[in-house]
């Protein structure tokens, strides 16, 4: 039995019953080992649709993460009912171009949510995601809101803060997770990028991550640990994040950052905004763990 | 056999209007777009009574509800027809009675009370008490539904398909899911929703149903005060029952009008209780009566005495005054907040009629009924309760389905602006400084663009002895609108360490404005 398929029978049989608690034995060597030398991709561009294309070109493409017949998770930020030019949620057209190239690299299923923050019907519609995702049609491309029932408790065995909290089903059992947060401010970690983004498949009440923020977040990522992130830089929020609202905040760079590291993804994003990796609480406790690299200089950075 | 009467076509014009009725109340909702497409509070906006009340009550001419006047000019024509052919309550209630079915028609009846109640509704708002939201028949059903029935509905569905999901084998809810999410999809609310005072109006609503076991449509005959409003008008209505000349008096159909609106010797037909439900015309087996134009002449009087009539006037005087004294109105009531666009103090209470809709469309649930906070003759008025739920900042649906302006209706930047009320910390329980731990949950959720919950970097020495950096959270009065996701998404258990208290000219009119 392979790991994955060890999550999926884990997960389905603890699956609402509530009554088998998963732990997760991920040993820190199996993830450094992922690690050694990580590359990411970072590309600059006005057609956000050809800039994700070719930013995942150093990283092999899509097919090098979405095998033929994968259920695959997109995990853009929707948590906000924001606009797209107010930078608080992923860009509509790079989820819709991410969720193309899935479904172009065979993925079976294309799985598209986030458990937000604001109503999320209005969250949805506003941040542009479930329309422009509704335009590719087909019925491969699921872009729905979370269902209650799918949160299952999870003993997070390599937790450092936190060893227990309860996760979204779909997220556990993707065959391939991608991570698409769009980088911006925030009050309490300063920054939100990839690390953070996967507050969004966690349930229960989340305000109680905040009390150890940086640790809990690297916690969490030893649980789902994304197999591709791209970080959404194309216009990014520089005050009164995670949701601004004023474009007087926000700053367009048209860049996108690529890798299957998600702490050097972090770490380079980081840069962005004239801060140095290690400000970043999540990401310094995340690479503390060996979730992968923060250290630039020991990343393989590839302009296209 | 099947055979199309007169009677089928009014069955028709109830199903119709009935089926209307249960659309509108689904589709008041957010429907992806910030604006409500349809006039889904059209049964209040064509309520005589509603536009009667309100009028007296706030003395304003409210432009919403001039579709009251068509149900007017129907009843000068055709009298009581709005209450047999389009009411979902009359509906509902000939529904209800096919199911228990009423004892033979009784000598006795009551139907004057309507009448008094309607005078006393009428002459308090005069006075600048409304209290049509406890007896007008769309309230007390918009409400029932809203904070009672749909949410129980939904609850026994989702109770099904539940356990379906979590416990039964895969096969199983392979099948039960899908079909699942096209009842999700059509008949049922988008979510569970809660409410205060859920089983009082479930209870209130389920007893208009129990008296049919009393009589036919007892609250149509006896107590409904909009049937009473009609009726005085219908009094004029020149479309009438004529039985044929060669009637002979038979008075079979007497006994079975639903209405009981023969009189005593079940030729003679009080019109202003007739509501043309055409049963006596089908059923007639002799020579048939029929309907027809005609002037009238010389009606029947309302079925009122002058004793009652002088009681009803003033009691409708009594009423306002009591309420005057009600200390309720003086003690301060810092968490009782009202919805955005709510209109200030007295102008909301004598415009609101209690009609359900704002906590029917709140999509975060947050709007809830009050039950004696402010007074007896507040109950059902709209309040948020932000631990419950917080204001979504850039919605205005509340103010899109008032169908009387009690809340106004708002654009999204007036939104964005209007005060609600205001957030104060309690530092005694706030983590930052009751616990030296971070949080400031509440500065991330802040909607406002300029954020009015801002921190303080500090160092402090915890409990341990270890000095901490830590980010406090405080407030910029000026910024803060009252939405009140900082009250709800607060991480500590029970209350919130963040409240939201009246502002704005709600609270100065208290006298203790924050």
């Amino acid at each position: 039995m392979d790991r994955r398929n060890f999550l999926k029978q884990v997960a389905v049989w603890s699956g609402g019953v509530l009554l088998v608690e998963p732990v997760f034995r991920i040993t820190p060597d199996l993830l450094a080992a992922e690690t050694v030398s990580p590359l990411l991709s970072v590309g600059v561009g006005k057609n956000y649709a050809n800039l994700v294309a070719s930013v995942l070109q150093p990283l092999g493409g899509m097919a090098a993460f979405v095998k033929p017949g994968d259920q695959v998770v997109i995990k853009p930020n929707i948590g906000w009912d924001r606009a797209p030019e107010q930078a608080a949620n992923t860009h509509p057209e790079i989820v819709k171009a991410v969720a193309e190239l899935a479904i172009l690299a065979g993925a079976k299923k294309v799985l598209v949510f986030d458990r937000t923050c604001n109503e999320e019907r209005r969250c949805y519609m506003n941040s542009g995601i479930k329309p422009a995702l509704d335009s590719i049609g087909g019925r491969q491309i699921q872009c729905s809101y979370v269902d209650e029932r799918k949160f299952v408790p999870v003993t997070i065995e390599k937790g450092r803060s936190i060893n227990k909290w309860s996760f979204y089903k779909d997220a556990l059992e993707a065959d391939c997770y991608i991570n698409i947060p769009v980088a911006k401010h925030h009050g309490l970690s300063r920054l939100t990028l990839g690390l953070k983004n996967t507050m969004g498949v966690i349930g229960g009440n989340r305000g109680k991550i905040h009390r150890n923020m940086g640790q809990n977040l690297a916690d969490l990522n030893t649980v789902i640990r994304a197999d591709l992130t791209i970080i959404d830089a194309t216009r990014i929020l520089l005050r009164n994040g995670p949701q601004g609202g004023s474009t007087r905040d926000v700053k367009v760079l048209d860049t996108i950052v690529a890798s299957s590291d998600p702490v050097a993804a972090d770490a380079y994003a980081t840069t962005l905004f004239g801060l140095r990796p290690e400000e970043i609480d999540s990401t310094r406790a995340a690479a503390e763990m060996g979730l992968g690299e923060m250290r630039l200089n020991k990343i393989d950075i590839r302009m296209v | 056999m099947f055979k199309i009467t007169l009677r089928t076509f009014r069955k028709l014009s109830q199903l119709f209007f009935l089926a209307l009725f249960f659309l509108l109340f689904r589709l008041t909702d957010y429907s992806g777009l910030d604006e409500i497409p349809y006039a889904v509070n059209i049964f209040f906006r064509w309520d005589p009574l509603v536009a009667a009340t309100v009028l007296l009550s706030a003395k304003v001419l409210v432009s919403l509800l001039l579709p009251s006047l068509f149900v007017i000019a129907l009843t000068m024509v055709f009298g009581r027809v709005f209450c047999g052919w389009i009411c979902p309550m009359g509906t509902l209630l000939d529904g209800t009675g096919k199911v228990i079915h009423a004892p033979a028609q009784s000598g006795q009846s009551l139907r004057s009370v309507k009448y008094v109640l309607l005078g006393i509704i009428l002459v308090s708002s005069l006075f600048g008490l409304q209290l049509v939201g406890y007896l007008d028949p769309f309230s007390l059903l918009v409400r029932g539904f809203t904070l009672a029935v749909d949410p129980v509905f939904n609850l026994l569905v989702t109770g099904f398909f539940d356990p379906l999901y979590r416990y039964a084998p895969q096969w199983l809810s392979n099948i039960s899911e899908p079909v699942y999410g096209v009842l999700q999809d059509s008949v049922l609310p988008y979510k569970q929703t809660f409410f205060q005072l859920s089983t009082l109006s479930g209870c209130v609503l389920l007893a208009i149903f129990a008296l049919e076991k009393l009589e036919k449509r007892f609250w149509c005959r006896n107590l409904c005060p909009l049937g009473a409003l009609l009726a005085i008008f219908s009094r004029f209505s020149i479309f009438r029952r004529f039985p044929k000349q060669a009637c002979k008096g038979c008075r079979d159909c007497a006994p079975n009008c639903r209405m009981n609106a023969f009189d005593s010797d079940g030729r003679q037909l009080r019109h202003e209780e007739c509501t043309l439900c055409m049963d006596c015309v089908d059923d007639c087996v002799n020579q048939p009566s029929r309907f027809r134009f005609a002037v009238p002449n010389s009606p029947m009087q309302i079925d009122m005495s002058r004793r009652s009539f002088i009681g009803a006037g003033l009691a409708g005087i009594t009423l306002p005054l009591l309420s005057k004294v009600d200390a309720a109105h003086t003690l301060p009531r810092p968490f009782l907040l009202r919805p955005p666009g709510a209109a200030d103090g007295n102008e909301f209470f004598s415009r609101c009629v209690r009609c359900g809709e704002c906590m029917k469309v709140c999509i975060q649930n947050a709007l809830q009924p009050c039950f004696l906070e402010s007074g007896y003759e507040g109950m059902f008025t709209p309040r948020l309760i932000p631990r419950l739920g917080y204001c979504e900042f850039n919605c205005t649906l509340c103010g899109q389905v008032c169908p009387t302006g009690a809340i106004g209706r708002l654009s999204q930047s007036e939104k964005h602006s209007f005060v609600i009320g205001r957030a104060v910390f309690d530092p005694a329980r706030c983590l930052p400084f009751a616990d030296q731990s971070p949080c400031i949950v509440c500065e991330e959720h802040c909607p406002t663009y300029d954020k009015a919950i801002k921190f303080q970097e500090v160092t402090v020495v915890n409990r341990q002895g270890k000095s901490v950096a830590l980010k406090q959270p405080y407030i910029i009065p000026e910024l803060c609108i009252g939405c009140g996701i900082c009250e709800n998404k607060c991480p500590l258990p029970g209350d919130s360490a963040v409240r939201v208290v009246r502002a704005g000219k709600q609270s100065e009119e208290d006298g203790f404005g924050y």
